[in-house]
Formats: structure tokens, C-alpha cells, sequence
């Protein structure tokens, strides 16, 4: 009977300790998971933030080429001097570098032009070509993409194919005389300084503006045709990059590669500058604003927890113990829970962020490691300020009044 | 009784529970702040995007592109012309609302000391009442916002006066005030220069005027080669697509879908019907890499409102449990003297919902502040206020104000008045 109540009591006592540790538990549960979420926010945020120039400004670059590079002079490019090119600008920077070489031909007697070309990079330049068909590769060179307008003119159709026919690289056309029949001047247009070739139309290019002009072939292929190695009239750039660090690359490739001449198309860099400016101020302010209100609802929630603990202060301090003593707890709980929440919402944050710039911009975020210190340090002197502050005013009233009154 | 003890607890606690509502007015005016935003910010940077110019051009459905190439414009190549009396009609068409700006351009050639040189005649400012009553401001300015120039723009009705392009000038040692003459066939004209341009782009050796003038001096009253039009439209989707090929495919259903939707291409179809013999192409350029940044910026803008309010949301819900399990002591002495648990669980849950609904009132106006202070900071205009957001707020501001309080309520449920009046 008496180890019977004995046993209850320990029970009890056993009861009691654990509720009071349960109870605490949940409480510092919510306090860690109220900082976290304010944590996750902050390095979600900011990792977004520091990122948004680079994402966004690809982006930008469904605009197409920022930069045209012509050549100095009557001399054309070589295909040393691009790789030289591509090498200075960084391949990083470059989304798409296509070189164009512009050649004259005669499909049905009438004058159209070719533009010999990368056709995987003025892919990658110009993703706003609107192409009927496929585009074209160097796997199949012998079929090729025609602008719209062209395709209309000669009515092409995918499939269909039609024969080119030109001079040759530094051979002159002669004219056709008339003393001799159309079969001869013919088969002197098929003779060793003409070239002739029958192309396959594997793709048709809408853009609504110039290119529709003009027939997009592999320039391995056409230089083939007309006898002559790698000449290019034209690059075209795609660079990340906006106006201010373009005219750093333009000055730069002008000092370093003399023979070329680098123009930054002002339509597209200053409308660019523009437009990805209030895109930044937009997420800027916005991040400001979230943050803000989160540090503030961070702070509520670990005041109203630590208020409820004036009575217990309160208590400490009639048992006799120093308010120095009482701040010291107080500060090391804040460092603590400022800690563990802090860094579980760095991660979480930076989980976040990966997952927004994944769905929107299709690629990964460079994780912000300043982040780690910066938001852990943010949350204690939060979770710091938030326990000190409401405890202060109890430490200069008299603990008989706070016991005494509710 | 009921409502005596809510409205006392209510002013006793009020420490607690301003806490509660003061919280709530973050999160709401943060969520509310941040959805108008959201809804907003693709008309907001539509319009930002036209800075680009252009999305649209109309020409003459027999003037062929190849004439760009060749540099053959003028006279004897593309002599087919729209007549300068269609242009105002642009904004007669159903979408004429979001035709934001458009000038007609002639092209044409001129001698100038002995060369031959591109001329183009243009509005450069236009500023005319429409029939309809409506005032309109439009002209080539707005569609070129790249330019760089030194001296002046030409101003409306400055028939004597032309711009040039930056490497024309410099070939002719031309520079702001001088005087040329420009001949074409027998026509000839002096003009004084005006400003001189700095396109980055082809435009750079040619000479711009005002339409009369140029028209004068090309011999074609009444008569515009191309019309620049740039419209605020949606980003295309695979109705738009299908549409663009052959509008006569879609279904009745589907075609009153595409006609009645900004897509580029309906706006195109719109704009053919009013001008004679034109022929509207989206530039694909423009028009296309808007679709991409607006639907990019459009969903960050989502991801982030969806972050924040969530944050804000848990942020609440978990203040509520926090601030009802501090007062166990409280409840479980009402359990003492013989509440039953679905009382007590009906007062709590009254108590957070009135301190919610007060504090979401307070949010939600705060709320379309912080959204306003945006809209002006970033584009300098208003940002509509869409009123979805307030029933969307509320339903999120319920449910959360519910979550959190379900671990408080199976605290409570589990509570043994006892234990927690004698423990602490």
C-alpha cells in the first residue's frame, strides 16, 4: 500500500517534469520555426535578387544580336580572327556568335542573295525566327532554309527544291552574247567559273522583317560552292552583357583585334539598360518590402513568447538572482534559437530560390555564401532584440508588482 | 455570456491580441501588396517593353521586302502605296485601345551634292482630335526612344527642317543649322538641319522629314509607303499560332476567342480589315521577345507572392498557437468550472477570428498603399487595384487563422484543468 503511493507520486512527479519539458518544447518549436521562415525568406529573397541581372538579362537575348562586329576595311573575316573574337568576349558571356557571308546567286535568272552561315549559333542568336520545317545543320548541308518572302516569290514549298547558280570566288560572269543559241550561253553559265547546285528547302523562316529576303545555308557548304575558304561579311553577337559593358567590349575588341570593327545595336542595349533597370527596382522594392514586414512579424511572435515569461522573471528575482544574470539567459536563448533558426532557413532559402529560377529561367542559381553570416546574424539580434526589449521594462519594477498583479 | 466573455477577453488581452492583429495586418498588407502587384505587373511592363518600337508593320500587300535588300527603293520598284487617310483608322479597329503609338513612313530617294541618298517622311510628333472625339498624341518620336541626338527633334508641322542619320552627316561634313538642297526628278527643296541622329542601326545614313515635305518632294500627295504601329498584346499561345498561319482554320468559337484576345495576329487581321490594301506582319523580333520576358517576369512575380504569402501565412497561423497556448492556465480553469471543450474551442476560435477580420481590414488597405508606393517608385503610374485580391486575401486569412489554431485546439482538447492549474 504505502510503495503503491509511493510509486504514484514519483509517477507524478515523472508527469509533471515531462509536460513542463513538453510544454517548452512546442514553445521553442514555434519559436525556431517562426525564424526560420523569416530566414528562408531573406536568403530566398536575396539570393533572387543577386541573381535576377544575369537571369533576366538572357533573357533579354530573345531580342537577338547586341553586337555586330563588321570588318575593317575591304578585307574580310577569317575564321582565326572569329576564334580570337570568341576568345576575348569569354565564352560564358556569348549566347549566340554566328558569322554571315552574303554571296549573290541566280535562281531562275533572277538575283537573290545566300547568307552562309553558323546555323546552330544564328539559332541560338535570333530564338524569334518563326521557322516552318526545321532548322538547318551541318549534318545535311545541302538543304537549306528560305526566308517567307522568297519561298512565296519562287512558291516553294518544304521539300521542294530549286537550283541555285553564281560565279565563282574571283572569277568574273561573263555576259551572255547574243550571237550564240540560250543552250550555249547555258552551258557556258555551267562552265568552270560558274558554280550550279540544287538545293532542298528544309525549313521556311518568318520573321516580318528583312530576313525574309534572304536564303540561310551551312557556310561550309557555300564556300564549297563557290570555291573559296571562310570569308565572313558580318557577325552577329548575342552577349550578356548591358550598354556600358558592351562599349567596354567594343573598345576593347577594337584595341586587341584591330581588323575588326564593333558596332552595339542601340535599339536593343539602350531599351535593354531601360527595361531590365525597372525590372531590378521591382524586385528590389519588392524584396525590401517582404522583408521588412517579415523581420517585424518575426519579432512579434518571439515578443508575444517571451512577454508570457515576465512572471518568471519576476519569481527569479525575488529568489535573489541578478538582472545581469537574468539578461545573460535571456541573451544566450536568443543566440540559440537566432542560430538553429537561421541556419535552417539559409537552406531552406536557398532551396527556394533554386526551385523559382529552375521554373522560370530554366537554370540553376549561384548560391550567395556572405548569405550563411549575414541572415544568422540578422535573426539574433532579432531574436535577441525581441527577448531583451519586453523583459527590460520587469527589470526595473519591483518583482512584488508583477508577481502580485496578473 | 458568450459574447461578454469574448469582448472581455478582448479588452483585457488586448496586449496579446493587438500582437495577433497587428501581425495580420503584415501579412495581409504583404499578400495584398504583393498579388496587385502581381496582377499589374504584366500591363506595367508591356508597356515598358515598348521601348523597343515597333511590334507591328503595315505596307502595301504588293510591296515586296526584296526592295529593302537591294537597296532599290523608290520610284519604279515599290510603287504601290497605303493612302495617308487610312492611317487614323488604326484606332478605329476593336483592339484600337492598346495601339499605343504609330507613325506612317514614306520612302523614297533624293539627290543630295550629287549622291543619292534615302529620304523618309514621317509624323514625327502628330497631335489630332479623332472623330470620335478622342485625343490622340502619337508620332515616330515615341518609337524611337533610342536615339540619340544632338540638336532637335523635328516638331509637326517644321516642313522645312530635316533630321539626319549620324553617318550621313559626318560622310557630308553636315552638321545642327546647316542648310542642303534636295533634288528628286524635278522636284527640288532646301531644308535646314535640324538634329542629327544616332540610330545604331541602318537608319544612320538616311534623311528624315516630315511626310508633307517628303511628299512634296517625292511627287506622292497623299501617299505612305509603311506604317510603324506598336501595340500592347498578349503573349501568343497555340491558338494565336494556328491563328497567325490561316485564321479561316478556327472554329466560329474559337475564332470570336482569337479576335476578342490582344494576340498579335488578331490585331494584324483588325488592322488589314481598316487599311486598303495593306498587309499587317507582327515583327517577330519585338513582338516575340515580349511574349518571353512578360511571361518570365509574370511568373517570378508569382513565385515570389507565393513565397511571401506563405511566410506571412505561417508566420500568423503559428503567433495564434503560440499566444492560445500561453493561456492555458486561463482555459483550463474555465474547464474546471465546467466548460465543455466545444465551448472553449467556439470562444477561441471567435476571439482569433474577430482580431483576424480586424487586422485584415487594416492589412488589406495598408496593403494597396505599399502596392501604390510600388507602382510609383518603379513605373510612375497607379497600379490597379484588382478586386479578386480581397476575396483571395480573405480566404487565405481564414484558413490560416484556422491552421493555427488546430494544434492550440488539440492542446486544448487534451487539456486536464488539474494539471495545468497546479503546474507553472
Amino acid at each position: 500500500m504505502a510503495s503503491n503511493r509511493h510509486g504514484s507520486r514519483r509517477r507524478m512527479y515523472v508527469r509533471m517534469v515531462a509536460g513542463s519539458l513538453i510544454r517548452r518544447a512546442s514553445r521553442l518549436i514555434i519559436a525556431v520555426l517562426a525564424i526560420a521562415i523569416g530566414a528562408t525568406i531573406l536568403s530566398g529573397l536575396v539570393t533572387i535578387y543577386y541573381d535576377i541581372p544575369e537571369q533576366l538579362g538572357r533573357e533579354f537575348r530573345s531580342y537577338g544580336a547586341n553586337l555586330i562586329v563588321l570588318p575593317r576595311g575591304e578585307a574580310k573575316i577569317t575564321r582565326e580572327t572569329l576564334g580570337r573574337l570568341r576568345e576575348l568576349v569569354g565564352a560564358s558571356k556569348v549566347v549566340g556568335m554566328a558569322p554571315y557571308r552574303y554571296q549573290t546567286v541566280k535562281i531562275n535568272e533572277q538575283p537573290y542573295i545566300i547568307a552562309g552561315t553558323d546555323l546552330h549559333e544564328a539559332e541560338l542568336n535570333s530564338p524569334f525566327w518563326y521557322v516552318e520545317g526545321s532548322w538547318g545543320d551541318s549534318a545535311d548541308v545541302s538543304s537549306v532554309m528560305v526566308g517567307h518572302e522568297i519561298a512565296q516569290t519562287l512558291g516553294l514549298k518544304l521539300g521542294d527544291s530549286f537550283m541555285v547558280q553564281g560565279v565563282k570566288y574571283g572569277q568574273h560572269a561573263e555576259a551572255s552574247r547574243q550571237d550564240l543559241s540560250a543552250e550555249e550561253n547555258q552551258k557556258r553559265d555551267m562552265a568552270r567559273q560558274n558554280f550550279h547546285a540544287t538545293l532542298a528547302v528544309r525549313g521556311i523562316v518568318s520573321t516580318g522583317g528583312a530576313e525574309e529576303g534572304f536564303i540561310f545555308a551551312d557556310a561550309d557548304m557555300l564556300d564549297g560552292l563557290i570555291g573559296d575558304t571562310f570569308r565572313a561579311d558580318v557577325i552577329e553577337c548575342s552577349i550578356v552583357a548591358d550598354a556600358g559593358e558592351l562599349s567596354d567590349l567594343s573598345a576593347r575588341i577594337e584595341h586587341e583585334i584591330p581588323e575588326l570593327m564593333p558596332r552595339a545595336v542601340r535599339r536593343l542595349t539602350q531599351s535593354q539598360d531601360i527595361v531590365l533597370g525597372k525590372l531590378q527596382a521591382l524586385v528590389l522594392l519588392v524584396t525590401a518590402v517582404v522583408l521588412i514586414i517579415t523581420m517585424i512579424s518575426v519579432y512579434t511572435t518571439m515578443t508575444a513568447m517571451v512577454a508570457e515569461r515576465r512572471r518568471e522573471i519576476a519569481l527569479k528575482k525575488a529568489l535573489g538572482a541578478e538582472n545581469r544574470l537574468v539578461m545573460g539567459e535571456l541573451l544566450g536563448e536568443g543566440v540559440m534559437l537566432g542560430l538553429i533558426g537561421g541556419a535552417l532557413g539559409v537552406f531552406l532559402g536557398f532551396e527556394f530560390a533554386l526551385r523559382v529560377s529552375l521554373n522560370v529561367f530554366g537554370r540553376g542559381i549561384n548560391f550567395q555564401p556572405a548569405l550563411i553570416p549575414l541572415t544568422i546574424a540578422t535573426f539574433i539580434i532579432i531574436t535577441v532584440a525581441a527577448s531583451i526589449i519586453p523583459v527590460r521594462r520587469v527589470m526595473d519594477i519591483h518583482p512584488a508588482i508583477v508577481l502580485k498583479g496578473e | 455570456m458568450f459574447w461578454r466573455m469574448i469582448t472581455k477577453t478582448l479588452i483585457r488581452q488586448r496586449g496579446k491580441m493587438l500582437m495577433i492583429a497587428f501581425t495580420v495586418v503584415l501579412g495581409v498588407s504583404l499578400s495584398t501588396a504583393m498579388m496587385n502587384v502581381m496582377l499589374g505587373v504584366g500591363d506595367k511592363v508591356n508597356r515598358e517593353l515598348k521601348v523597343y518600337g515597333a511590334n507591328i508593320t503595315v505596307r502595301h500587300k504588293d510591296a515586296a521586302l526584296m526592295s529593302d535588300l537591294y537597296g532599290l527603293e523608290g520610284q519604279g520598284v515599290s510603287d504601290k502605296f497605303l493612302r495617308e487617310d487610312d492611317v487614323l483608322k488604326l484606332k478605329s479597329i476593336f483592339w484600337g485601345f492598346n495601339i499605343l503609338d504609330f507613325a506612317p513612313m514614306l520612302d523614297g530617294r533624293a539627290g543630295l551634292n550629287g549622291s543619292e541618298v534615302s529620304v523618309v517622311g514621317t509624323w514625327p510628333e502628330k497631335h489630332t482630335t479623332l472623330p470620335t472625339g478622342e485625343e490622340l498624341h502619337t508620332g515616330l518620336k515615341a518609337l524611337r526612344t533610342w536615339w540619340e541626338i544632338s540638336g532637335e527633334w523635328l516638331s509637326e508641322n517644321d516642313d522645312e527642317s530635316v533630321m539626319m542619320g549620324h553617318l550621313l552627316a559626318s560622310q557630308n561634313n553636315l552638321h545642327v543649322g546647316d542648310k542642303i538642297t534636295l533634288t528628286a526628278g524635278t522636284q527640288s527643296a532646301a531644308f535646314t538641319v535640324k538634329g542629327i541622329y544616332n540610330d545604331g542601326g541602318s537608319s544612320d545614313s538616311k534623311i528624315l522629314m516630315t511626310l508633307p515635305a517628303a511628299q512634296k518632294l517625292l511627287g506622292l500627295p497623299g501617299r505612305v509607303s509603311t506604317i510603324e504601329v506598336s501595340a500592347l498584346t498578349t503573349p501568343d499561345n497555340d491558338l494565336a499560332r494556328k491563328a497567325a498561319q490561316d485564321p479561316h482554320s478556327l472554329s466560329p468559337d474559337e475564332y470570336e476567342t482569337w479576335y476578342c484576345t490582344a494576340y498579335v495576329s488578331a490585331i494584324c487581321h483588325q488592322i488589314q480589315e481598316v487599311i486598303e490594301d495593306g498587309v499587317a506582319k507582327p515583327v517577330r523580333q519585338v513582338a516575340e521577345s515580349e511574349g518571353t520576358i512578360l511571361n518570365k517576369t509574370t511568373l517570378l512575380m508569382v513565385l515570389i507572392t507565393v513565397l511571401s504569402s506563405i511566410g506571412s501565412a505561417l508566420a500568423i497561423s503559428n503567433l495564434i498557437t503560440a499566444s492560445v497556448i500561453e493561456r492555458s492556465q486561463e482555459l483550463g480553469l474555465l474547464k474546471a468550472l465546467g466548460a465543455h471543450n466545444w465551448q472553449i474551442v467556439l470562444l477561441v476560435l471567435a476571439e482569433v477570428m474577430i482580431t483576424g477580420i480586424a487586422g485584415g481590414i487594416a492589412g488589406y488597405f495598408m496593403g494597396i498603399g505599399f502596392a501604390q508606393v510600388i507602382g510609383q517608385t518603379v513605373f510612375g503610374s497607379y497600379i490597379e487595384i484588382a478586386r479578386m485580391v480581397i476575396l483571395i486575401v480573405a480566404v487565405i486569412l481564414f484558413l490560416v487563422t484556422l491552421a493555427g489554431s488546430v494544434p492550440a485546439i488539440r492542446y486544448l482538447t487534451a487539456l486536464k484543468p488539474t494539471e495545468v492549474l497546479h503546474g507553472k
